[in-house]
């Protein structure tokens, strides 16, 4: 399926959660999973309840947790940010996005969906921190999971621009309107992330823009006739120059 | 005899399975994850209740419920609100849009969907 052309927005990370407090964002983002995973538990202790549901629930309540869970390491790992403990380094962006694919994977099969990475031939190097990327990508590709909602596989697209190189990850949900879209152009904030991205009060988005800034990149999204694609865009090295 | 047919409109997959597991052996239950597939819906299925969430991707719950309003076959299905806003919201405020129940996630237990669904359609 082809694409309309895109329309291209940086997320301004110093607006995204203006008058939505920190504290409030989180509450808000962890209420939709404990709520979930409160009736399923409440599901299981039904006397009813046969033997494979009991295992589906039983794997959806983990994975849920999970994906809860992710977002309180975020949280840490932005608050941390400051001293400096994240290392850049070189690095081969495919083999992230590589181990990104397999570590969603169970997720996005519990969802009966897929995740791919779309082939690249020539060899790349991204200045980057190995676990704030995938922290980034991880967050979009939950993203992707929560806002797709037809068949189509979602995507993970890696490509050069420049001294630039860009990771893209492209979900098949319902468009962001050009007024949205506009929003996250000139930066989202809380109220308006939850117009624009239902359940979400865009502190998942602020965390990761906070991400990409320590390593000197950017996160932005292309808005598509059918879907979006939430992109870092992060330095490539220099080193494979030298080879 | 008929199963009453119910359309549950909540954009989070798994809550709305679970929904379905509760209510399929006494409802005809379908599902729908936003407010622009429901309106396509409800012509085919013709719904007796729906169950609403309100933050929906794409067209909200209110722009849903204004779109049922405003047509004489679909303005008078009651509609069973199950948000995690409830505490927010009041009945009262919700009546005019058809709403009858208005159900908390982070609080209900499973079984109130039943419950809801049996005073809603006596």
């Amino acid at each position: 399926m082809s694409a309309a052309r895109g329309e291209h927005g940086f997320l301004d990370d110093s607006r995204l959660l203006g008058g939505l407090p920190s504290v409030v964002a989180a509450a808000h983002e962890m209420k939709s999973p404990l709520a979930l995973i409160r009736q399923l538990s409440m599901t299981l202790e039904s006397e009813e309840i046969s033997n494979y549901d009991r295992a589906r629930i039983l794997q959806q309540i983990s994975l849920t947790s999970e994906k809860a869970l992710r977002l309180t390491s975020d949280l840490t790992r932005s608050a941390n940010l400051a001293g400096a403990m994240f290392k850049l380094e070189p690095i081969n962006p495919y083999q992230v996005c590589e181990d990104i694919v397999k570590e969603m994977q169970p997720l996005y099969q519990a969802y009966g969906r897929k995740l791919y990475l779309l082939n690249r031939k020539s060899p790349l190097l991204m200045v980057a921190n190995r676990d704030l990327l995938r922290r980034i990508l991880t967050n979009f590709s939950d993203n992707a999971l929560h806002y797709t909602d037809s068949d189509l596989p979602i995507e993970i697209k890696i490509h050069a621009r420049g001294n630039m190189i860009r990771l893209g990850v492209r979900d098949y949900g319902p468009s962001l309107t050009k007024g949205l879209t506009h929003e996250v152009r000139s930066g989202l904030n809380g109220a308006n992330q939850l117009n624009a991205r239902p359940q979400s009060s865009g502190l998942g988005l602020f965390i990761v823009s906070q991400f990409a800034e320590f390593m000197n990149g950017k996160i932005g999204c292309v808005r598509h006739r059918n879907g979006t694609t939430f992109y870092v865009d992060l330095h490539a090295s220099r080193q494979l120059n030298l080879l | 005899m008929k199963k009453p047919r119910v359309l549950i409109i909540e954009d989070d997959i798994w809550l709305a399975e679970n929904y379905s597991r509760l209510l399929s052996s006494k409802y005809q239950v379908s599902h729908c994850t936003n407010g622009y597939v429901a309106i396509d819906l409800f012509d085919s299925l013709r719904p007796d209740v729906v169950i609403l969430d309100v933050l929906l991707t794409g067209a909200s719950a209110f722009t849903l419920l204004h779109e049922l309003q405003s047509y004489s076959d679909t303005g008078n299905i009651p509609i069973i609100m199950c948000t995690n806003l409830a505490d927010d919201m009041k009945i009262p405020d919700l009546e005019s849009y058809g709403v009858v129940k208005l159900l908390n996630k982070a609080t209900m237990i499973p079984s109130d969907i039943l419950t809801a669904l049996k005073s809603v359609l006596k």
